[in-house]
């Protein structure tokens, strides 16, 4: 046997028998340190003969390599046994480390997802204030003084004559006042009613309306764009239906009725939209106001629709009570985070 | 409105599938809430009399009865039921019946006992909701009727009638509707009116005086007397038949004028003859003129209000209510039936400024049918006659013309197509139209369409093109898609920037509130000049907010009620300016509890929201100075400042009783956080030099400020101070006097150069120059 080959089983068992990561070294200076005794078979190496040379070189590069990988070995296995020893007794079944985080309101939630599917759908957002004329509110929408659907007794007025607006169809006149058509927007806010407050009815709710104003707008493309919409929303297999309705403002005038197996009761036909095709009477009256004939009526045609948040959320969500929204009771806001 | 399908019957043949009549309704436009059963259709039920009782041998709950069903042999029949006495008449399935729910009878022994049938409740039967116990039956009910000719089998639908369809508040109108829909034969009108044994017309004299002084609100009246009238309870088939639509019985002459409103849709009024004196005038009210209504109360008419009047007074709110003084009562002999047209904006208007809608100001504000005030008028003579024992000729009186038919509207066919994005058929929507009681006229070069007189709402193209769509299915139309590209509007970027700072405040442990824009009496004083709503429903919703913070303290409050460790609410939303109302969108937030609502195993200290939690939320949101200052209602105040303008301000309020720890609130103005983003917004080059930090330790008086500190530190103007961090504070408490106290802090020293790497000793130079400054401006006492 060759001293090197002696020295490397040497080297081995030393290694091999290191009680801890402090005697470890030591053989490692003992054996690679640069006065250690493989350095010094380099050394040797220098006065062997020149036949000698290749042979022990080889050698003396495999006792390197062999004790290097024996102690990185060696030294892996001692940090791995202390790490062990480190969370032996760690309980991963603890809880883990509370972190305060807030909810947004369910009502927030529902007009950001609605939102979101009106933009995909190329509808940019509009805005108009709460406190409305009679103007905004009733006559430009084709309901003057004395009709039957202006309902005073259900609108909150202020002392002035202004009122808060029953409905956020009123950013429809106020688009078109500010812009010439083509038109097509969608405004989130808050109406107000003059309403009994119980399960399903609140003084104050939040609406969607949107208009779109183009040239040949028809009820084929209302009836494209919400049920795209409500399948968006309810999915894909949602059962989708228009029925006639009356609004003062849209002629002809639709309610929109869903079934989805995504709600609770699926098999039942559930309200969720009013919409229609904008009334030339609406054109005319948004032209008095602009004092021109930007609207032509015999040129443009539009349609426009109105959602109720507060009735889609609670649909959604399954909240048996409108009155929830407005309670902020922590406990009912944080279900939705 | 509610609607008896019997009655229907009468006027249209109709399948006896209710529910797909009303799924053809709903989808038409006339929506259906509410389809209700009346009455019974049982087989074998009948009438029967209970002859024997006696207790069950082997049951104390049950007795066994003996009944005579008129089959010629006793039946016994077993029973639960107590509330009966020998000789009653009662109801009884048969083996075989069948009752609601699906409960089947058959002979049986019941506890040992042989039971032939079974004697039924009122709910069994499904005619109330009485379950109690038999039902008992009226002494005249004969021995074997079937029960189905005691409560004939009747469907009441509920329908919701949108406000421009007037025509359809009434049976006929109904009929007429669905006639045109199912392309069904309608029954003639005129056939409703000359029936009755007594047929009353219009060629008796017309010699009762009317005169119309207020054409525009009334333009057409008609009067006609009643000679000889019996008044009393109405016969049966009236009374159930006007019971059977939810309204109730008075006496024969009002039920047979309610009735004809519900059959024609006119309202009809009746006046006790004998109680006018002179002529009928219609007139507009004087200003201030008093009226005694039907219902007993007295109201202030104005010169707006049309009133029916005769020589001396007022004797009714014209299509409205009638008075109480010239009413029909047992006493009436002779009785004057109005049948008149009134504008619908007047009824409209009266109704509302009295507060006071009816039957008919409901139908006469949506347009009555011209053409159906003299039919009804004389098929309410022709009733009253019949159930009233009144003698014909009637004698009649008329002023003021019909108010005549609608004008014509034309139709494109190729606007038709354009709206509906569909192709129809000219002929098809000729159908239709002609179906609903149009006629075309062929004359003009574009189709000209002659609108029936009960079809007001008719007015332009629009209305006839709906009409066509609703009977021609609108499931029948494509969904097409159209697209646009549209680019961002200010809107967008308002929704965006809200949007992510909602995001940022619920990261931050925000829950988002939503709280009314009107605030409660109870805050309005605390509201300086908040804008009262003229005509609040109740005194929790009187004033426009011009703060979020009332609403989110009541927030605050239901979540300490509710027993919440850790409230941390915002809510974005508008306030309304006192006086003007403008407009602005506000962030507040409001703190109250514990910094953790969630308990902690590795024992994370306990401790309640303070003033520099909100700081800290604030802070997180944009670069704002707070400057200490003083408010009512508040224990600590700083007002918020962005720049040079204040934004907002926030505080910890005074203390109120139903809180256990402080309550924290800020409002601030969400433009100028939109500012401070957008500011903010901008690279910055990243160090490539180490930092060297430094602290200083040292008392300073009770007084002394950490801004003091920061601006003596800052005054020394020197350029390798990168950042200052204060990151201990303590009082020295060892007994002494509040003035006497001193204040320890700590503070860590952030030194760079971004050119190159800083060594220790100008490090140390510059750090030694500032705890000099400290030592000399503010007198801080180093500690090393």
């Amino acid at each position: 046997m060759h001293p090197l080959e002696q020295l490397c089983d040497d080297a081995l068992a030393q290694i091999a028998s290191a009680p801890d990561e402090g005697v470890l070294e030591t053989v490692r200076v003992k054996f690679l340190g640069r006065s250690g005794s493989v350095s010094e078979w380099s050394d040797k190496m220098k006065s062997l003969p020149k036949e000698e040379k290749p042979a022990v070189g080889k050698l003396l590069n495999e006792v390197r390599i062999a004790i290097t990988a024996a102690i990185a070995a060696r030294g892996e296995n001692f940090r791995t046994e202390k790490e062990s020893a480190a969370v032996a007794n760690v309980d991963l079944s603890l809880p883990g480390t509370p972190h305060e985080r807030g909810a947004l309101h369910p009502l927030t939630q529902m007009l950001d997802r609605s939102i979101a599917i009106f933009r995909r759908m190329g509808f940019a957002l509009a805005e108009g204030p709460d406190i409305e004329t009679e103007w905004h509110c009733f006559d430009a929408l084709n309901t003057p003084a004395d009709h039957p659907a202006r309902n005073e007794q259900d609108t909150f007025y202020l002392p002035d004559g202004r009122l808060l607006r029953t409905h956020t169809s009123t950013v429809q006149i106020r688009t078109m006042e500010s812009a010439p058509p083509p038109i097509r927007v969608i405004a989130p806010g808050a109406a107000y009613r003059r309403d009994e407050i119980d399960a399903t009815h609140t003084t104050q709710f939040h609406q969607i309306e949107g208009l779109y104003v183009d040239e040949n707008v028809s009820v084929a493309d209302l009836k494209g764009t919400l049920e795209f919409f409500l399948r968006e929303l309810f999915g894909a297999d949602t059962a989708v239906r228009f029925r006639p309705h009356y609004f003062p403002f849209t002629e002809p005038s639709f309610e929109i009725d869903v079934k989805s197996s995504a709600l609770k009761g699926g098999e039942q036909w559930v309200e969720v939209c009013g919409c229609g095709m904008v009334h030339p009477a609406v054109f005319e009256a948004v032209n008095q106001s602009r004092r021109d004939n930007a609207y032509d009526p015999e040129k443009w045609t539009g349609f426009a629709f109105g959602l109720g948040m507060d009735r889609l959320a609670m649909i959604l969500f399954d909240i048996p009570d409108i009155r929830l929204f407005a309670q902020n009771d922590l406990r009912f806001l944080r279900q939705f985070a | 409105m509610k609607f008896s399908v019997n009655w229907l019957r009468e006027f249209v043949e109709l399948s006896p599938r209710i529910d797909a009549l009303a799924e053809l309704l709903t989808m038409s436009g006339i929506e259906i809430e509410a389809i209700e059963k009346h009455g019974t259709d049982f087989d074998h039920v009948v009438v029967a009399q209970i002859t024997e009782s006696k207790p069950h041998p082997n049951a104390d709950r049950l007795t066994v009865c003996v009944v005579d069903d008129g089959s010629g042999t006793k039946r016994q029949i077993v029973c639960g039921a107590k509330n009966y006495r020998v000789g009653d008449k009662v109801p009884l399935a048969l083996p075989g019946a069948e009752l609601t729910g699906g409960l089947k009878i058959g002979a049986s022994k019941l506890r040992g006992v042989e039971s032939e049938g079974m004697l039924c409740s009122a709910k069994e039967l499904g005619v109330a909701e009485d379950a109690a116990g038999l039902l008992i039956l009226s002494p005249e009910a004969k021995i074997g009727t079937p029960i189905r000719e005691l409560f004939p089998p009747d469907t009441i639908l509920d329908v919701e009638i949108t406000p421009n369809r007037g025509d359809l508040l009434s049976h006929f109108g109904l009929a007429r509707e669905i006639a045109a829909l199912t392309a069904n034969k309608l029954r003639d009108v005129a056939a409703a009116v000359t029936g009755g044994r007594t047929a009353a017309d219009d060629s008796g004299s017309y010699n009762h005086g009317v005169k119309i002084s207020a054409l525009s609100e009334c333009p057409f009246y008609s009067a006609r007397r009643i000679e000889n009238v019996r008044v009393g309870p109405s016969p049966d088939w009236l009374r159930a038949k006007i019971e059977s639509v939810g309204i109730r019985s008075i006496n024969n002459v009002v039920d047979v004028s309610n009735f004809v409103m519900l059959e024609l849709g006119q309202p009809t009024h009746a006046f006790d003859a004998d109680k006018l004196s002179g002529e009928i005038k219609v007139r507009l009210a004087r200003e201030g003129e008093k009226f005694l209504a039907l219902d007993g109360k007295i109201y202030p008419l104005t010169s707006q209000n049309l009133v029916i009047a005769d020589d001396e007074r007022a004797v009714g709110i014209a299509g409205v209510m009638g008075g109480e003084e010239s009413g029909v009562t047992e006493s009436t002999k002779d009785v004057l039936l109005e049948s008149a047209y009134f504008s619908p904006a007047s009824i409209r208007r009266t109704a509302r400024d009295l507060n006071l809608p009816s039957d008919a100001s409901y139908r006469f504000e949506r347009g009555v049918d011209p053409q159906m005030i003299l039919p009804a008028s004389r098929r309410a003579a022709n009733l009253i006659c019949e159930v009233a024992g009144a003698k014909p000729p009637a004698t009649f009186g008329v002023a003021g013309k019909l108010p005549p038919d609608p004008p014509d509207v034309s139709l494109s066919y190729a606007r038709l197509d354009r709206l509906l994005g569909i192709q129809i058929e000219p002929a098809t929507a000729d159908a239709i139209l002609t179906r609903f009681g149009l006629s075309k006229s062929d004359s003009a070069s574009r189709p000209l369409w002659k609108i029936p007189s009960y079809r007001r709402d008719l007015q332009r193209e629009v209305d006839l093109i709906e009409e066509i769509i609703r009977a021609h299915g609108i499931e029948k139309i494509p969904s097409a898609d159209r697209s646009r590209f549209t680019p961002l509007s200010e809107a967008d970027d308002n929704f965006d920037f809200e949007t992510k700072l909602r995001r940022d405040l619920i990261a931050l442990g925000l829950t988002e509130a939503r709280t009314s824009s009107l605030i409660a009496r109870s805050e309005v004083a605390r509201a300086n000049g908040a804008i009262e709503l003229r005509n609040p429903l109740s005194e929790d919703h009187v004033a426009l907010r011009t703060s979020l913070i009332a609403g989110l303290l009541g927030a605050v409050a239901r979540n300490i009620r509710a027993g919440a460790e850790r409230i941390a609410l915002f809510e974005i939303g508008n306030t309304f300016a006192p006086r003007t109302g403008e407009q602005q969108r506000r962030l507040a937030i409001a703190l109250c509890g514990q910094v953790a609502s969630a308990k902690d195993w590795r024992g994370a200290k306990k401790r309640q929201l303070d003033f520099f939690d909100l700081k800290g939320a604030l802070n997180a949101l944009g670069a704002f100075e707070f400057r200490p200052s003083k408010q009512a209602g508040f224990v600590l105040m700083a007002e918020i400042f962005y720049e040079t303008e204040q934004i907002g301000y926030a505080g910890q309020l005074s203390v109120t009783t139903s809180a256990t720890a402080p309550i924290l609130v800020a409002e601030i103005d969400l433009a100028h956080i939109a500012q401070a983003k957008e500011d903010a917004e901008r690279f910055k080059e990243m160090d490539r030099y180490p930092e060297v930090t430094r602290d200083i330790a040292m008392f300073v008086g009770p007084k002394v400020t950490h801004a003091e500190i920061l601006r003596a530190i800052a005054a020394a103007n020197e350029p390798l101070l990168e950042k200052v961090e204060l990151f201990d504070l303590f009082m020295e408490n060892d007994g002494k006097k509040a003035l006497e106290m001193k204040k320890s802090l700590a503070y860590s020293l952030t030194y760079r150069d971004k050119n190159r790497t800083l060594t220790s000793e100008e490090v140390s130079a510059v750090h030694a120059r500032i705890r000099e400054r400290l030592r000399n401006e503010i007198g801080a006492e180093l500690r090393e």
